[in-house]
This record gives structure tokens, sequence and C-alpha cells, in this order.
């Protein structure tokens, strides 16, 4: 652990306001039109230039401007602070930062009583972590919890999770019967990095985000006075599990507020992914898996939808126990617009209509294979050159062009050269004529450069667009692809099948021979080709536009406020309760995301079938009339 | 799972994996594409003998050699009985299954089955599709159902000019070997090597992306024609064999399928291991291979713990000859950082003792002045760089007030007892005669105090790695801190001597050696991120030199007498050194009765640098 002086100011939360108090829209809640406040909590994200995801978090920001957003957002690393942020659209309304990565001792001293509750939940979340079984998920939460509190009460946990107590915690932890493995072997070393990192992955808990005093807000009469944490807004949506969720988990615990989690790349995985990467050893590993596991575990659990962004996704979270009438696959969307005129434009129909306006858009070659891309070890070119040999023999006409930029590092770079020279290995030049200067049937290219000016020449540049990739994740090029109509050859990794279903053809990875069959029998059949890419479009219009994104946000937002109404007291000028201010109608009880008929059932037992105010009995109306004073008042 | 199965169990896995691969081909998560999957693996299983080759690999996933990517098996007869079924005795009689391949050994998969998993548009998107497929499309999705269903189909007659040889299952030429073992590849591999003797073999070899060393040599190849159905008993194994870094190093299950997913291995994949999902098949390989702790240590790759070193002592006395060998672990190793800690701490001893020797021998005022001022701002300076480099380097900025109550300290060590002295005479009168003796043994001692500190930490560190317990490692630490407290004080005791030998005067061993130790211990707990303590005995011990001289002072006025007493009954019993000696000497006391719980505990010795 690194305690060293770090030059970030303690306590740096920046608060921008960014209009006036007096120009500031104030919320309007309109009837049938609600206007949600959204508590947008990222990590490692949005308005970081180098954030994962900003892109989309921007486009569903902008594209939401009925509602108000609130980013909270976690910075990875001090580098990714100093890079700055991506321009705002003006619905963020305040943006508020905590640095994940620097350790502010915060020199916060508790007392005997506020240790004392330190170390009982301390020890209950290293025990639950530790274990190996599955049944002490509600341990771990209310540990987490109770923690959480105490932060709030107390002051920063940073010291005691640092402290001595914490490090003895988890060694009668680890020690303790029925303890993993793993733990068991874990030396003093490794008990000092777990809990480095424990109290790195809690520093969430210490933040001062977590504030309900929002109450000048609605009305607008100490508009700007604090616009309040957490707590005020109607809805968290996480950007994925992990940390950037352990303030929505918290922000449900302490005001209720309905936690939404949109996973694009699973967090859990990224882990096991990252932490094979460092050179941690067994124990330290094992014990932080089973903590994010733990951790993982909790967020499903308690968020009010869960948003995978792919199948793939999907599987890792019910793997992680997510309910499945939770989830909702929403696919990422993509900017269509700049492929519109390629992908209406078929194939061959700019070469036939040559005099047309919109002349800027390439002409297809029937005989060029496409590929778009990073080019890094993982999109397997050595197999695409391959297969290209293979199709070389079929087809002597055949072209390939590989398009793209080379990853950073210098491995992407090697691989790059290591692909030139199979590719000058495998095809000589080749020249027209006796007199005419030849030149290679594979081609390198970079979007940028004079012959592909933009990325949508790119995919105009071939008839058959080819993805040869061993690991994948959402095929971005595929998608592309997709939207200018192109028929695609693609390797049955990741999300493919998903997004191409049947608008393409899907051969196993590191497969050449496949491959190349493949794309011989498009590259033979224009018609089956133009077919292919008309469907592909359609698909892709309708899957996985920024629209239809946007759109499904838009409803889920609506219907959780709907169903998780945040329940608070609302006041009048004065500042007493206004009673009646919440309607009775608004609390559901039971699960609404399961099935109907599952809830019914729950609900039929215990409570009364609801009926109309006027059918109720005269008996009952006193029961009613308590039960309405009693929602008012709370 | 890993067990021989029966025959009937092997039949029914087939069968669901099947349909479940047909699902997760398909995208879909409703019940008709899992029917239809079904019934379309059933109907291949039963037909395997002669088309197993020739479907498309949407179908059943048992027999789906086309499907074979080439990092997992070729297809292969199961070894033992309960595997053995007739598409087994193809293998065996005929070496290549079937003949022909469709052209496309492709997923086209029909838009009926391949929507997206849950997608809340389902029901639109499928219209929308049919809408834009219908016609043009019908003839693809034609081509896929009779290929899926193993009969005659348009698309078949575009085969035979892609792939001539009768090697439908053949994995690609560049596929690293399931077994590396040469003599254990399907005979139907000798086919598709035949089809892919290709000049540009031997670089595609060497420049697959997965290194070569997963790879076979082109060389054994002709060899493995030979036991072609050896090792395709456990085709699980071999996927270890190619991971078992991974599987060894992996603390979960789903690490290796993390890990594998990494690699490329889909869910379709699995299921040519009778896995329903990476996850199982991950499960069984985590199951299979022995982890570390059980197999001795194979997966101990943290910090490099000397763990098993017989001659780890419990009771930490230290072994011979491991003092000062190795960089240690402060991040500070090799050849700059060995000259900055052996040189930095002798330059303020040497500075001092050049600003004496300047003062010495030079003559007239002002000239001895300018040198007295740049020695003790040199000194200073010096000081400086070795407490901000180096073992006393403190984890936090320490705070103004205890860097002043340091300075006042040392000033007083200076000039304080000779104030004392003239005052309690009734002066002074001009200026007094500063105390140079504890002033240029203090300097020196600079640098036994690195070194001592040093040496508690690397030995700290060491047994930090070595100790299981933290209990263990408090028991190892507190000898140590004690040792090396005990060796710095000697050393500081004795330069404290030689210096008051070489300039002639009386050595003030109480108050200079009792504020040396002060010092190394507020210090040595600051580098160990406990400010609070050393900054309240500093501030006391310079509190207490304060009062004294201010009562001193205080004690000629009216009436006041009684205020000068007990200093001056000190300072007529013991000598004017005795009032810093008896301020400093408590305050270390207390700071070592503080310093010898805190510095032996495990938290106070995180490497800086390491898990942030």
């Amino acid at each position: 652990m690194d305690n060293r002086p770090s030059d970030h100011p303690p306590g740096r939360i920046r608060f921008i306001p960014l209009r006036a108090v007096d120009q500031r829209r104030l919320p309007i809640w309109e009837i049938g039109g609600v206007r949600v406040r959204i508590g947008l909590l990222t990590e490692g994200g949005y308005p970081y230039v180098s954030g994962d995801g900003r892109l989309w978090c921007d486009r569903l920001v902008r594209g939401l401007a009925q509602h108000e957003f609130d980013l909270y957002a976690l910075s990875r690393t001090a580098r990714q602070e100093e890079q700055g942020w991506v321009p705002l659209p003006p619905q963020l309304h305040r943006v508020r930062t905590a640095p994940l990565w620097t350790a502010e001792g915060d020199g916060t001293a508790h007392g005997r009583r506020a240790r004392r509750r330190f170390n009982a939940h301390y020890g209950e979340l290293v025990t639950a972590v530790c274990s190996g079984g599955e049944d002490l998920e509600d341990r771990f939460g209310s540990a987490l919890y109770g923690l959480a509190e105490l932060a709030r009460d107390e002051g920063g946990l940073v010291t005691a999770l640092r402290s001595e107590a914490a490090v003895r915690a988890l060694e009668a932890a680890c020690r303790a019967p029925g303890a993993l493995r793993a733990a068991h072997e874990a030396r003093v070393p490794d008990l000092l990095a777990v809990a480095g990192l424990l109290e790195r992955a809690l520093r969430p808990l210490s933040l001062d985000w977590y504030e309900a005093d929002c109450g000048g807000v609605r009305d607008g009469a100490r508009a700007g006075a604090g616009w309040g944490g957490l707590g005020c807004v109607d809805l968290c949506h996480a950007t994925s599990a992990g940390a950037a969720a352990l303030p929505g988990l918290l922000a449900k615990h302490f005001f209720g507020v309905p936690l939404l989690v949109t996973e694009h790349s699973v967090q859990l995985r990224s882990h096991y992914l990252a932490a094979s990467g460092e050179t941690l050893s067994a124990p330290v590993r094992a014990l932080l898996a089973a903590f994010h596991g733990k951790l993982t575990g909790e967020v499903y659990r308690q968020a009010a939808l869960i948003t995978p962004g792919s199948a793939h996704v999907r599987r890792w979270q019910e793997r992680c126990g997510a309910d499945r009438a939770k989830l909702r696959t929403v696919h990422p969307g993509m900017e269509a617009a700049s492929f519109a005129a390629l992908g209406e434009s078929g194939e061959n129909s700019t070469a036939a209509t040559p005099d047309r306006t919109d002349s800027a858009l390439p002409v297809a070659d029937p005989d060029t294979l496409v590929w778009v891309g990073r080019i890094e070890q993982s999109k397997d070119l050595v197999s695409l050159l391959h297969a290209f040999a293979e199709v070389r023999k079929e087809e002597p006409a055949a072209r390939l062009r590989l398009i793209g930029a080379v990853a950073p590092g210098d491995e992407a770079a090697a691989y790059l050269a290591q692909c030139k020279a199979l590719a000058a290995q495998l095809f000589p030049d080749e020249a027209d004529g006796k007199h005419a200067v030849g030149e290679n049937p594979v081609s390198f290219d970079e979007v940028g450069g004079p012959d592909v000016p933009e990325l949508v020449d790119a995919y105009g540049a071939g008839a058959v667009v080819v993805l040869s990739s061993v690991v994948e994740g959402f095929p971005v090029s595929l998608v592309e692809a997709m939207f200018c109509g192109r028929a695609t050859v693609s390797t049955d990794v990741g999300a493919v099948v998903e997004v191409i279903g049947g608008t393409g053809l899907v051969v196993p990875p590191r497969n050449p021979r496949a491959l190349a069959e493949a794309c011989v029998a498009l590259l033979r059949d224009p018609a089956r080709r133009e077919r292919l890419g008309a469907a592909a479009r359609a698909r892709a219009l309708e899957l996985f536009t920024v629209e239809q994104n946007i759109e499904a946000f838009h409803s889920i937002y609506l219907e959780i406020v709907s169903h998780y109404p945040v329940r608070r007291e609302v006041m009048d000028d004065e500042g007493d309760p206004l009673p009646f201010a919440n309607p009775v109608e608004t609390h559901v009880p039971g699960h609404w995301a399961l099935s109907g008929a599952a809830e019914t059932a729950d609900a039929a037992p215990g409570t009364v079938p609801p009926v109309p105010s006027w059918a109720v009995r005269d008996e009952d109306v006193d029961a009613v009339l308590g039960a309405v004073a009693g929602e008012g008042a709370r | 799972m890993t067990g021989t199965p029966a025959d009937q169990g092997v039949d029914t896995r087939a069968r669901t994996g099947a349909s479940t691969e047909n699902n997760t081909s398909a995208g879909t998560g409703n019940s008709t594409g899992s029917t239809t999957g079904s019934s379309a693996g059933h109907h291949t299983a039963s037909s395997t003998g002669s088309s197993a080759g020739t479907r498309k690999g949407t179908g059943g996933q048992g027999m789906a050699p086309q499907h074979d990517s080439g990092q997992l098996d070729a297809p292969r007869a199961p070894a033992g009985t309960g595997g053995w079924d007739a598409r087994s005795e193809g293998l065996l009689n005929g070496g290549a299954p079937a003949p022909g391949r469709i052209p496309s050994a492709v997923d086209e998969a029909e838009p009926e089955q391949s929507r997206p998993e849950g997608t809340e548009s389902a029901e639109t998107e499928s219209a929308e599709e049919e809408g834009v497929l219908t016609g043009s499309a019908v003839a693809d999705v034609e081509a896929a159902f009779a290929a899926v269903m193993g009969t005659g189909s348009p698309a078949r007659t575009a085969a035979p000019s892609s792939a001539p040889a009768p090697s439908a299952p053949a994995p690609p030429p560049s596929s690293p070997a399931p077994v590396p073992p040469a003599p254990s590849a399907p005979a139907a591999e000798a086919g598709a090597e035949a089809a892919a003797e290709e000049p540009a073999e031997a670089s595609a070899v060497a420049s697959t992306p997965s290194g070569g060393a997963e790879r076979e040599a082109p060389a054994d190849r002709p060899v493995r024609r030979a036991g072609a159905r050896r090792g395709a008993a456990d085709p699980v194994k071999a996927l270890i064999h190619r991971h078992r870094e991974l599987c060894e190093r992996a603390v979960d299950p789903l690490e290796i399928a993390a890990g594998l997913e990494a690699h490329g291995v889909t869910d379709r994949a699995a299921a040519r291991f009778r896995h329903r999902d990476v996850f199982s098949l991950a499960e069984e390989m985590y199951a299979r291979v022995p982890h570390h702790g059980e197999g001795g240590g194979a997966g101990s790759a943290g910090p490099p713990s000397q763990g098993e070193r017989p001659g780890a002592d419990p009771h930490g006395t230290p072994l011979p000859g491991e003092a000062g060998t190795g960089p240690g672990r402060d991040g500070r190793p090799g050849g700059r950082g060995t000259a900055a800690l052996l040189l930095l701490p002798l330059l303020p001893g040497a500075l001092c003792a050049a600003a004496l020797l300047a003062l010495r021998t030079l003559e007239g005022g002002q000239a001895r002045v300018t040198a007295g001022v740049v020695g003790v701002v040199a000194v200073a300076l010096a000081v400086r760089a070795c407490l901000r480099h180096g073992p006393l380097r403190g984890r936090e900025r320490s705070s103004t007030s205890t860097r002043a109550w340091a300075c006042w300290l040392l000033g007083y060590a200076l000039l304080g007892d000779g104030l004392l002295d003239t005052a309690l005479r009734g002066g002074p009168d001009g200026l007094w005669p500063p105390r140079l003796a504890p002033a240029l043994g203090l300097a020196l001692a600079v640098a036994p105090a690195v070194w001592c500190a040093r040496l508690l930490t690397v030995r700290a560190q060491r047994k930090l790695a070595t100790s299981r317990g933290l209990e263990e490692f408090a028991g190892a630490v507190r000898p140590l801190l004690l040792g090396t407290f005990t060796l710095f004080l000697c050393a500081l005791l004795a330069l404290l001597g030689g210096a008051g030998a070489l300039l002639g005067e009386e050595a003030a061993y109480a108050g200079a050696g009792s504020l040396g130790a002060l010092l190394l211990l507020a210090r040595l707990l600051m580098a160990h991120g406990r400010p609070g303590a050393p900054a309240v005995a500093l501030a006391c011990a310079g509190t207490v030199e304060l009062l004294a001289l201010c009562s001193v002072f205080a004690g000629r006025l009216p009436g006041c007498t009684v205020l000068a007493l007990p200093v001056e009954s000190v300072v007529t019993s013991w000598g004017p050194g005795a009032v810093p000696a008896l301020a400093c000497a408590t305050a270390a006391a207390a700071l070592l009765i503080r310093a010898v719980p805190a510095l032996s505990r495990a938290s106070a010795h995180v490497p800086p640098g390491g898990p942030r």
C-alpha cells in the first residue's frame, strides 16, 4: 500500500453549477411525461476523456433531454483525471467526482464505540468474504451497510480500513474453520495486501454523496443551497456493477432509491482478467475474487433492473446470481447516420449511376474483401491471410484490404509488421501487364489516409466485410458493416452470432478454410450478397441504433420510477410535513418484475384485493382513511 | 462428470447438448427453438455414420466435426465403452466420416431461430426480418435447413471445388495440437493436411498469433496418422493441458471461464466437450487440476516469499549473513540507491566538521559569523535531504509544529546549556559560547541513524515475508527493534565522546544522547505512519526546556524567586546539561514504550509501492 503523501487535495469534490441559480430550469412535473432525476454512477467512465463507455453515456444524456441527470463519477487513475473531461451537455446538472486511486488518510480517529462498531462490521464482512459458502450473502450485505452507516455517522473509514485492527480481523477470518482453502494459506504480506485492496474497493463508502437534503430543490425555495446527494435522485443508474454500483447500493439502503445496473462488459470478468495479469499471490487473488463476487451478487440482488448489453454479458450475470426476471438486454446503440447513404445505395448502384449527385460514395469492387478494425493479436489477421490465400486459389482476382489503426503498444506494432511480412510472403506483387507496376493483392490502410478518408469509405471499399477475431466483445465493426448493408463473414466469437442473427455468414474461429469457403461463396454470388446485406442493414437499424437504445432506457426509467417511487417526506414552505403528498396508490406491493402470475400468487394471501374507494363498505372506510393519514404523515 | 458415462447417459447428454447449443447459436431462448434444435440434433445423431460430416455447425454438438475450431479437438471416437456409437465405427472404419462438405462450414442461421435472446423487440424484429427476407432469402434459409437435416441441398453442389479431399472434419493447418505427443491425431486429419500442404505452411507455423509453442511442428504431421484414435478419450484433458497454467493459477472456476473466453472458447466450443456452457466446462477443469497448496505451492506467485526457507526463526533471531544483502523491497534497489544510502547520511557530519574547522581557522568576526551561518544552513539542508530520501522518509508530510519543535530542541542543544548557565549566574552579558561538541556528534550520528533505520526496514520486511501470522511477526520484530535502537544508542554515545574529545569539550552524553534517541524514535514512528505520538513527545520535551529557561528569567521578577528554584536545584546538583537530559530522556522513554507495540504491527511495515 502506498501511503505517500499525494498532491491530491483532500476532500476534493467538484461541484459544478452549470448555470446561475435564477436561470435554472425548475423541474416541471408534467402529467404523463414525468421528469426523472437520474443519478448516473460511473467508475473510470463518462466525464473523463479516456473513460470507458463515455460515448454511450454521452448519447444517453443528450438523448434524454427531458430528464435531469446528476453525474457521480469515480476516477480510476491520476492520469485519467489529468486528461480532463469531455464537453458536458446541459442536461447534466451536477457533476461530482471522487478519486478511487488516491488514499487520503483523512485522519479520522474514531472513538471507542465507533471502533467497536467498525470491528464488528468489518469482521462480519471479511468472514463473509473468506467463507467459501454461498449462504452468507445477507451477512455480507448487512456488514457492508453497517460500514456505510458507520462512515456516514463518524466520518471516513480510510484510516480504520488500513488499521491493524482490520488486518487482525482479516487474519481471524482467514484462519477460521470453513474459510476458503486459499485463505488458510495467507501469510502476513497477503493479509496486508488484501486489507489494502479492500480499503481501495470500499472507498466509495467514505464519500459524502449520501445526503438527502433536497427539500429546497423541488419547490425552488432553497435552490442552489445544496443540491443534495444521492438521496435526492429518483433513480440511480450505474454504468457497471462493482465500484460504480456501490454508491447506488448505499443510496438504495439509505433512501430507497431504485438502482438500475447496465453492463456492457462484465465487471467481475474484467476483475478476473486483470487479476491474472498482476503478480498477486494466490490467496490475495482468491480473497479479492471472493469479495468482488459477493459484491457483484449483492448489486444484482438489490438492483431493480439489470440491463446487459449482450447475451454474453447476460449469461455472466445470470451466473453471478442475477435474477432472470430482472434482466432486460439492451443492445448498445451506434450512430447510423454516417452509414446511411452507403447502406441505402447498395453495392452496385453507385457504379450503375455515376451521375447521381451523391457522388462521394465509394465504388465497391466486387472482388474485394474488407477487414476493418484495430490491428491487434486478438483479431487473428494471420488466419485471415491464410484464408485469403485459399480464396485466391478459387478466385484469382480477389483482393483483400485491411483497414484500421494499430492498437497502442509495441506488441500490436510487432503484430502488424508480422502480418505485413506474411502478406508479402504469401502473395507476390501482381501487375496487369508486362509493363505495368505491380501491387500486392493485400493492402494495409488506415482510416484518414488518401484512399480511405472516412470510416464509411472503408466499408464501401469492398463487397464483403470479414471479421476474423478470436476474441470479441460486442463487435462494433460488424454492426457498422451491417449499417452499410454489406454482406459479412465473421467468426463465432463473443456476441457475433447474436448481433448478426441470420443476416451474414458465421464460421468457427481459427478456421481459415471455413472462412475462405464462406468468402468464396459470397464473392461468387452477388445476389446473395445483396440479399444478406439488405437484411443485415434492416436488422441493424432495428436493433442497434442510438434511438432504440435511448428509447429503451427511457421506458426503463419510467418503468422503474413508476414501480419504485422514492418515498420522501414532502415539506411545505414552513418546513412542516405535508400530509397526503404521497398518494397511497404509488405503493405497489410485491415484486413487479416477476411475471404476472407469480405476483398475484404472492400478493393474494396477505393483502386485500384492490377495491375502488367508493366500493369500500362503511366499516372499512375508517381503516382506509387511517391508512391514508398514516401514509401522509410518514 | 469426468467418469465414463453409461451408454444411455451419453446419448441423453448429446441430445441435450445439441438442443442447448442450438439455442445458444440461434440466440433464442424460446421453446420453439429448443424443440427444433433437439429434434435436429437427434436426427443427426441417429444418422451419424453417414452424414456426420455433412451437417452444418448449427445442428447437434456431439458430432459437429466441421465446427471444430482449430484450437479444439478434432472429432474422434470416444474411448471407453460408454461413448461407443455408430459414429465411432464410422471413424474407425472409414477414417474420414463422410465425403464432401458443404461449401460453407458456416452458420447461416435461419432468421426464425436467430433472434437475440430476450430482447423486448424480439417479435417486431422477427417480423421485420421476415418482411425483409421474404423471397430472396428463402433460398438461404432452405439451404441452411437442408444442411441441418443432412439431406441433399443446392448448397452442397459447390462443395467439391473447394475441398476435394474427403476430409470434412479437418482442423485448420495452423491449429494447435490437441495432444502434443505426436501419434495421437485422428486419421481424418491427414486429408486436411494433404490439402493444406502449401508453401506458406512454415510461415504459418512460425507466425501464428498465439506463439509457436502450442503449434505442432509440420514435420510431426505424417507421423500422427498412425495412432489415430488414441488420446481421444478425454478431450477436456487436452484442453486442460493447453491451459494448464490458467487452471493452476485459477482461484475460482469463474476465473477459468473468463480465461477460456479470452482464448476464444465459446459456449458452442464447450458443447463439444459435452458441457452445457463454458462455466460448467470451467468447473470441470477447475475440479480436475490440482491447485496451489495441494501440489506444493505451484501457484504462489506472489511476493517472493522466502517462507519455506528452513532457517526462518519464529523468534526473530537474525540469521548470520543476511543483514545487508539484497536490495530490500522498498523499490530502491541497486547502485544509485546504495550509494545514496551510504554516502548521503555522511554529509551532515562532514559539513558540520568542515564548518567547525572553518570556525576554528578563520580570523575576524565577519568571516566567522558567515562561516557559522553557512555551516548551519548547509547542515540543515543535508539533514533534510537525508530525511527525505532513504529509510527515514516520512509517509506523510510532518507538520510544521513538529518540525519547529525539533529545531528548537536542536537549537537548545547548541545554545541552551550555555544560556541557562549564564542566566543562573545573572547574565547573559553579551554572547555566550555555544556547545559545539553535541552539535558535531549529532550531525555525525545521522549516518548510524539512517543505517539503523535501514537495517530495521530490511529485516522487518524479511520477517514480514516469512511470517505466517501477525503475532509471529510482532514477536520477531520486537527484539529487532530494541536491538537496532541499542545499536544506534551505542554508536551515538561513541560519536558524542569522540566529538567531545576532538573539540576538547566535555561530552554531553546525557543531554545530546537522549535527544538523539528521541529524534530517532520520533522519525521512525513518522516513517511508519504514526505521526501523532512523536509530535506530542517533541512538543513536551521542547516545552519543558522552554519552561526551564523562562522560569529562570521569571525568577528575577520581584516576588517570583520561587519559580526559579526547581531549575536552580537541578542545575546545581547535576549541571546545566541535566535539564535537556531529563526532558529528552523522559520523552524518549515514553516514545519507546509507544514505539515497541506500534512498530511491531504488520500494518506499520507495509512496503511502500505495494498494492495501493
